[in-house]
């Protein structure tokens, strides 16, 4: 079996990528109208919403990254985790019903269409759409080339494909990608998402069993080897210490909510009541897929630091090398496809709302009116996002690697700073006003710009995007204090009762 | 609270190491070294900053109820499922203060003790607002009766745009349920 590891590895990626294929071709011929291609016509099911928002939330930054990251700092990152079931409570409690009653009355299909509907304001349908562009390309540059890096560290170790380069690799991850995002739109983004889903939690399962076996004493042996070599590691907050644990912890927790492409499958399902079932299936699955990134990561710095290995190349590498030195070739097969799925999950529903920001949102808070023939565009603006994060992740990997991090930055800390007072305190406060929601889109943006381009250093680690999105919600709450309230359209007034 | 104890931290003079150093040999990965040195200069200030943060949670969380449906039995139960989460909290931070003072710790199911509060009870004590949202889901976040107001208005809506539709364009438009009309804003 060993001698087929490569083989087998391969063969479950190939066969997870004609899946994703086969559902692109059959979610085609659902995809009729932009409604379908964007929010897939507001009839999904609890499996399927459920399953879509947990593995959009975990991308591969989950699967590569967050191992990774234990591996270098201990548990801090852990807190990115444990704050999930806090995170969905608040999405669920606080906008979910919210969202979906507002696409259902104002037919939307856009978070900034919900912005519009709730503040009647362009300025700030327009700042949303604009904050979602850039936070989607730094998001979707990092998955393509992260996809990409995957492919051929599986490929390169064949016969056939030892010298394939990354312009290859990024070219045959970006074709996939662009396959089922055109043809299916967001109907074939969420149903490979349940097939995404469904690996992930598998490979979250097996390797945290395995992960457990690696040490005779299962992961307790682990803990004291840490233990004996420092310790703090090993302790609640890791070795970035207690203000950077838990500046991570208000971002992730409360700043989940105000991620667009999650906020976005809000408004899909069928029914409201669905989302009784759909809040504890989406934080279960979510908890076991995130296994991984704390076990992966603990057992391979406590083989390094306990002189059992050798030190890696670099921390992104723990994954990869756990795979390929302890898991068996099957399991190692199943969370190699388990990772192009966190990838590829995520990385499709930034393309489905990048797309309705570009041919949607933009048109219409500048000209009153989206274009004609929607459908066309959107599948146009598609193939156009997901070829220009493409491009701009090969010259990012080549010529210039701070701009993908610049954008980076534009990620979760961004959309939780922008739209978290903006869609979670004002879709649930009569209270909140436009240009109060102008003041804290923009502040975000700023702030969080001027911390990446002039790399100032926080104290203790403490997470840009926390600062941000401290200031934005306080901004908005003042200013909002200050103004007197708009009376707002008597729909939005008496959902907002409900 | 959250802000006026961010900015005692940020502004004050960080010791040598506060977000960890290098190790010394391996190459990408960190340590922490001395924690109780680490937090010498802002003693128990994220203690206060987390309690501060739960309480802002559970607030939003209690702002999730339409404010005519927040009961005394609702109240009880986010201030019961509060406590727990500030319970689980005290536990986490105070188990690591002993261990920073007396550098010992037992290791149960495969972690250190405050580990354990932290990756199990931190993550449960917030899935209590997740059992409420299920269990209470008609009482307080989705009653019958909101569904069915809510289904009345989209047929309202419906209705009112199926008329404009069919009205003669001679006719006088009728105001659309989406035309700003006087409210109570300032309601939570």
């Amino acid at each position: 079996m060993e001698e087929m590891r490569q083989s087998i590895i391969l063969s479950s990626v190939f066969i997870y990528l004609l899946i994703c294929i086969a559902v692109g071709i059959w979610a085609m011929r659902r995809t009729k109208t932009a409604n379908d291609f964007f929010v897939a016509g507001r009839g999904l099911g609890p499996v399927v919403v459920s399953l879509a928002v947990f593995s959009s939330t975990l991308s591969g930054f989950g699967f590569v990254g967050g191992p990774g990251l234990v591996y270098s700092t201990g548990l801090s990152s852990v807190w990115m985790v444990v704050c999930s079931s806090l995170g969905f409570a608040v999405g669920f409690t606080l906008i979910s019903k919210r969202i979906r009653m507002i696409a259902e009355v104002r037919d939307t299909i856009s978070l900034p269409d919900v912005v519009y509907a709730r503040y009647g304001s362009n300025a700030v349908r327009l700042l949303t759409a604009v904050t979602i562009i850039l936070g989607v390309l730094g998001y979707l540059a990092t998955q393509i080339l992260a996809m990409a890096l995957v492919l051929q560290s599986i490929l390169t170790p064949t016969e056939m494909f030892a010298g394939i380069s990354l312009v290859a690799c990024v070219t045959i991850s970006s074709a996939v990608l662009i396959f089922y995002c055109v043809t299916g739109g967001i109907i074939a983004s969420v149903y490979t998402d349940l097939v995404q889903g469904i690996v992930m939690i598998i490979s979250g399962a097996l390797v945290v069993i395995t992960a457990a076996q690696v040490f005779e004493g299962g992961l307790g042996e682990a803990s004291s080897i840490l233990l004996a070599h420092g310790g703090e590691d090993i302790m609640p907050f890791g070795t970035l210490g207690v203000m950077a644990s838990l500046s991570w912890f208000f971002l992730f927790g409360l700043g989940l909510a105000g991620q667009p492409h999650i906020a976005t499958k809000m408004m899909m399902n069928r029914k409201l009541s669905d989302n009784r079932i759909i809040l504890p299936m989406t934080v279960i699955g979510y908890v076991v897929a995130a296994m991984l990134w704390i076990s992966v990561g603990m057992v391979m710095r406590a083989l390094v630091i306990g002189d059992i290995a050798m030190p890696l190349g670099a921390p992104d590498q723990a994954a990869p090398a756990f795979l390929t030195n302890h898991a068996h070739p099957l399991l190692a097969g199943i969370v190699f496809a388990g990772l192009f799925a966190a990838i590829m999950s995520t990385a499709d529903s930034f393309l489905n709302i990048g797309a309705a920001a570009i041919i949607h949102d933009i048109p219409k808070a500048i000209r009153g009116r989206a274009l004609n023939n929607e459908l066309f565009w959107a599948r146009t603006a598609t193939v156009v996002l997901a070829v220009f994060a493409a491009f701009f992740a090969l010259y990012s990997y080549y010529e210039n690697g701070e701009l993908v991090a610049l954008l980076g930055a534009f990620g979760w800390g961004t959309f939780a700073a922008a739209l978290v007072p903006v869609v979670v305190i004002g879709l649930n406060w009569k209270g909140a006003t436009a240009k109060a929601a102008v003041a804290a889109i923009s502040s975000s943006l700023i702030i969080n710009f001027a911390i990446q381009t002039l790399q100032i250093k926080i104290p203790y680690a403490i997470s840009a995007g926390f600062i941000s999105m401290l200031v934005s919600m306080i901004l908005f709450i003042a200013l909002s204090l200050l103004e007197k309230p708009k009376m707002l359209p008597k729909d939005i007034d008496h959902l907002m009762d409900l | 609270m959250i802000a006026g104890i961010t900015g005692f931290i940020v502004l004050g003079d960080p010791p040598i190491g506060a977000a960890g150093s290098p190790h010394a040999t391996i190459p990408g990965m960190s340590v922490g070294g001395d924690g109780a040195a680490r937090l010498v200069a802002i003693g128990r200030a994220p203690f206060y900053f987390q309690l501060c943060v739960i309480l802002l949670a559970a607030s939003l969380l209690y702002m999730g109820v339409a404010k005519h449906r927040r009961d005394r039995r609702f109240f009880l139960l986010v201030a019961a499922a509060t406590s727990f989460a500030v319970f689980v909290w005290y536990k986490t931070y105070s188990g690591y203060e002993v261990y920073l003072a007396t550098g010992q710790t037992d290791v149960v199911f495969g972690f250190p003790v405050p580990t354990n509060w932290m990756l199990w009870g931190v993550w449960a004590s917030f899935l209590v607002f997740d059992a409420i949202y299920v269990v209470a889901f008609r009482t307080y976040y989705l009653p019958h009766e909101d569904e069915a107001a809510f289904e009345a208005l989209v047929a309202e809506l419906k209705a009112e745009t199926d008329a404009a539709a069919n009205a003669p364009p001679a006719s006088p438009p009728k105001a659309p349920l989406h035309a700003p009309l006087h409210t109570k804003p300032g309601d939570a």
